[in-house]
């Protein structure tokens, strides 16, 4: 019961919060000096008349704070609005979210299942060659920038014919059989995510590592060692379950970054993704597009860290006896 | 013992790897000494499609030779795509090829002279008067669907939806003529007649216009302006077009590609009376950016890339030893400019746009042409477009049907430059600075839009070309939208770098940049309210050339009247054209009847490219 009321609790005090976001990124798009209407005004085949039309469609000929208005409204409505060309935002992002999600969520899993037991292991075997292995190989993943690393990788494909130049499927998709299909998206996934998995992968592995450590040094751990307790049960059953908490925080914020982590790297593998439409809305002051994208995010992120509460919640009793 | 297994076996794989990627042959590159060199591959003049009638169909017969059926194109597109499939919803370049492809219009353009070409229609007739247009249908031919193509499509076009104000009004607006639109007639089911209220040379040409299924579109229509704005959006199912063009949609994947396949109703035929087009799927790719489309163009995932300047030597050195081939496509329709403000009036608040000594400056024709010769367009050529452009000097493409050709090019002459300054009064002090009769240093801001690396470039050089005569330029690459606000509404700038596509059929699309009340008339630009105000004499000229230009009908009458007018900006110099760059196409080699044109571009003729057979490799 108590946890229901916490959750809803954490659910009002989002609202203040979404409204102060909205408002910052909707006032900073629309005092910036892009001009949506730009490229309409400098085309000479396009009559004043036109441009005075499509001012009034897009609302740009009222005062910002009832253009700030009409968009919050109908925002709270769960009504997206329509792009500068005329098709629906909601639409144009339910187009590309399953493509950004399903390479997210391969790169999270992925990541989370090798870089957690490969934290545990360079911890338990802390200082030995494999560590040290673990340690030169995570340190390049973390320096290299991610756009370079996916760069370099196209090139590669470029130079050996091995892998697709970017993009989810191949032109003649729509005629493949089922399995075709399956390899032709698992062959165009395969550069993307292992630029993702790289970087993600080496910040996962070394803060599991040093939790582990961390855990591994303390008391109680000691303590169940000198009781003469199995290493197996000392490592998997104390000090895990304490050293996971972090992760679990750690897990919220990768939520978060589920519909926006992958923005850089889907841009340079011309991934079909909310990235690049994004990036696209950005340039043109496309306002709704860009508001709803963010709005997402910090939707996402309040969520993310929802989540993670509440998993620490259910893990860890020390929290429960508190809230 | 296992690590060091390991270490051997992960140093091998990584060896084995970065030896795969270093097998590519490696090609010396050659710079190219002039444009010549990527004059090798043009080809014999494009013959043009002719008229059939057989079983009482009245075909367009290719005349191109007879090719192979089956196979697919990959082209592809920059951006983010189509934002329509609807033809006249058009706003941006995409979505008006990728629609185009499926709808044709009445007439086309013939890719080498550039006159009107039969598309929907075998032909016209144009009263003595010029105000009446006859349009004579074909007989028999018909939509993707199986109904036939008949007059009331087009007078259904033409009345309900372009001159009803639906989907984009370009086009309703630029035929207003004195206040009042064209008036469309049928007679019959294949005889259409254009009645406009005074002559009105551009109407021709403006029939390329698609013409859509009255069955489809009507019921959209009949839902209002709002309805039809997202009729057939990208979201429409493939099944939902019917089409008169070549191909049809078969598939659009956002953000991916976008797949036709052929149309087997189309109404060209090749010599032997075979169906065309010649292709099963033609295929755009949506690529974000120029430097993904030359790495799926490496990749062999495209079959047809346009080149910038800066990879054609790269490319020419790589032709033989690939199944490419160069085309060279003749100069951009695209011009590039420095304009300076003219501007003398005040803004409401009593201010000048422009500061008076400016003003002097500026309005001086000696200093403008001393601007003028002291531009070192060759050298911009050499050193920014890679030697693949030609200098410009006329406002009109060189490409364009209506080029003035008396108008000669001449080189950076910084003496000429110097005599004109002197003769207005320009001092310079021992330490070569420029001054004017009053003793102002003359100093001015150069604009151009940042992250444009080709106008940037361009503008260091003006700077550097500019300062040799004394001059101080304070060079200011801002961002695209601020400049567009500078240059429409605020008019506070001095002088700017841009560039502007026109059409090399039409030069009263450029109306809005000339005359004296134009949107664009950027170099002396005036508000609404303000009129004509302030006219300049040569101004007023301009106005007439451009009104008479437009209302006269026989070309040879409108060559003199836009001669005329590139003359006076030839003369007058509000704005000074720099350089027009060269297009490089580079094609798979298997594909034929390539026929390659400064007007149409490389696949304005897709029904008659087809694969063929025999690989050659030279």
């Amino acid at each position: 019961m108590d946890t229901i009321k916490y959750i809803i609790k954490r659910i009002l005090q989002t609202i203040p919060l979404l409204i102060i976001v909205s408002m910052i990124s909707f006032f900073i798009i629309r005092l910036s000096p892009v001009d949506p209407l730009a490229e309409l005004k400098l085309n000479p085949s396009v009559s004043p008349e036109t441009v005075e039309k499509e001012k009034a469609r897009l609302g740009l000929d009222k005062p910002i704070i009832i253009q700030y208005g009409k968009w919050a409204l109908s925002f709270a409505r769960g009504d997206l609005g329509i792009t500068s060309t005329g098709e629906k935002v909601s639409q144009k992002l339910g187009e590309r979210i399953p493509n950004t999600l399903l390479l997210t969520t391969i790169v999270i899993l992925l990541t989370w299942l090798v870089g957690v037991p490969l934290g545990i292991i360079a911890a338990v075997r802390w200082k030995t060659n494999l560590d040290r292995i673990l340690t030169v190989l995570t340190s390049i993943g973390m320096a290299i920038p991610s756009f370079f690393f996916a760069v370099l990788l196209l090139m590669f494909a470029v130079k050996t014919g091995w892998f697709p130049i970017g993009g989810l499927t191949s032109p003649n998709f729509a005629d493949m059989s089922f399995g075709a299909k399956f390899w032709d998206i698992t062959h165009h996934l395969i550069l993307p995510v292992i630029v993702l998995f790289t970087i993600s992968l080496a910040g996962l592995q070394r803060q599991m590592r040093a939790n582990m450590l961390d855990v591994l040094d303390s008391d109680y751990v000691k303590f169940a060692r000198a009781k003469g307790v199995s290493e197996g049960v000392v490592i998997y059953k104390h000090a895990l379950r304490n050293a996971l908490n972090p992760m679990i925080t750690l897990l919220g914020f990768e939520f978060a970054g589920l519909l926006s982590g992958a923005a850089l790297t889907e841009y340079v593998f011309q991934y079909p993704g909310l990235g690049r439409l994004i990036l696209e809305a950005v340039l043109k002051s496309d306002i709704n597009l860009v508001m709803a994208s963010l709005m997402m995010g910090a939707i996402m992120l309040v969520i993310g860290n929802l989540i993670a509460d509440i998993l620490l919640i259910i893990t860890d009793p020390r929290i429960r006896s508190k809230s | 013992m296992r690590g060091r297994v390991f270490r051997v076996l992960l140093f091998l794989v990584l060896a084995a790897l970065l030896l795969r990627a270093c097998i590519v042959q490696d090609i010396p590159t050659k710079i190219p000494q002039n444009n010549n060199e990527y004059q090798t591959n043009t080809v014999e003049s494009y013959p043009i499609p002719k008229n059939v009638t057989i079983d009482g169909v009245d075909y367009l017969q290719s005349q191109a030779q007879v090719g192979n059926f089956g196979g697919t194109l990959v082209s592809s597109t920059i951006g983010e795509g189509p934002k329509t499939f609807n033809p006249f919803n058009c706003k941006d370049n995409t979505s008006a090829i990728l629609s185009g492809v499926m709808y044709d219009g009445l007439f086309t353009t013939n890719p080498v002279t550039g006159d009107v070409a039969p598309k929907l229609a075998k032909g016209y007739t144009i009263s003595p008067d010029g105000k009446v247009y006859t349009i004579y249908l074909r007989h028999g031919i018909k939509w993707s669907d199986g109904k036939p193509i008949t007059a009331d499509d087009v007078v259904f076009t033409w009345q309900n939806i372009i001159f009803g104000g639906f989907g984009d009004t370009s086009t309703r607006d630029s035929l207003v003529i004195n206040g009042k639109l064209p008036i469309v007639r049928k007679y019959g089911d294949y005889i259409v007649v254009f009645s406009i209220p005074e002559p009105y040379a551009p109407f021709l040409r403006s029939l390329s216009m698609s013409i859509a299924p009255k069955h489809v579109f009507y019921p959209a229509v009949q839902k209002g302006k709002e309805y039809f704005d997202s009729f057939l959006s990208t979201n429409s199912k493939p099944q939902d077009f019917v089409v008169s063009g070549a191909f049809k949609l078969k598939e659009y994947v956002p953000a991916q590609r976008v797949v036709f396949e052929r149309n087997p109703n189309y109404y060209e035929i090749n010599s032997k009376n075979e169906k065309l087009p010649y292709l099963d799927k033609l295929v755009y790719l949506i690529v974000g950016d120029l430097n993904n489309e030359v790495l799926k163009f490496e990749a062999k995932e495209l079959d047809v890339i346009s080149l910038q300047g800066s990879k054609v030597a790269r490319y020419k050195s790589l032709e033989q030893y690939s199944d490419f081939k160069l085309y060279n496509l003749g100069p951009d329709t695209g011009t590039m400019y420095i304009s300076l403000n003219l501007n003398n009036r005040k803004n409401d608040k009593g201010k000048y746009y422009v500061d008076p000594i400016k003003q002097k400056w500026f309005s001086d024709l000696n200093f403008r042409r001393a601007v003028d010769y002291s531009i070192d367009r060759k050298n911009m050529v050499l050193n920014i477009a890679n030697g693949i452009g030609v200098p410009l000097f006329t406002p009109e493409s060189l490409n364009s049907i209506y080029l003035n050709k008396r108008l000669k090019s001449y080189n950076k002459d910084i003496n000429a430059a110097k005599i004109l300054l002197k003769k207005s009064g320009f001092k310079t002090d021992k330490r070569g600075q420029l001054f004017d009769k009053y003793g102002n240093r003359v100093e001015f801001n150069l604009y151009t839009n940042a992250g444009n690396t080709e106008r940037e470039a361009i503008g260091v050089m003006v700077k550097q070309d500019l300062e040799d005569l004394g001059m101080k330029v304070n060079f200011k690459p801002i961002e695209f939208n601020s400049l567009v606000n500078k240059l429409v509404s605020t008019f506070d700038w001095d002088m700017v770098i841009m560039g502007l596509t026109g059409s090399p059929l039409e030069p009263n699309g450029g109306k809005n940049v000339w005359m004296s009340d134009g949107r664009l008339h950027m170099f002396n630009m005036r508000t609404p309210q303000e009129g004509k105000a302030g006219i300049l004499p040569w101004e007023k000229e301009l106005d007439l050339m451009f009104e008479k230009g437009a209302l006269a009908t026989k070309f040879e009458d409108r060559k003199i009247y836009y001669d005329k007018y590139q003359e006076i900006v030839y003369n007058q110099k509000p704005m000074i054209y720099i350089y027009s760059p060269i297009r490089i196409v580079a094609i798979r080699d298997k594909f034929k009847n390539i026929y390659p044109s400064s007007l149409g571009g490389i696949t304005h003729n897709i029904e008659e490219i087809y694969i063929g057979h025999d690989k050659v490799h030279n």
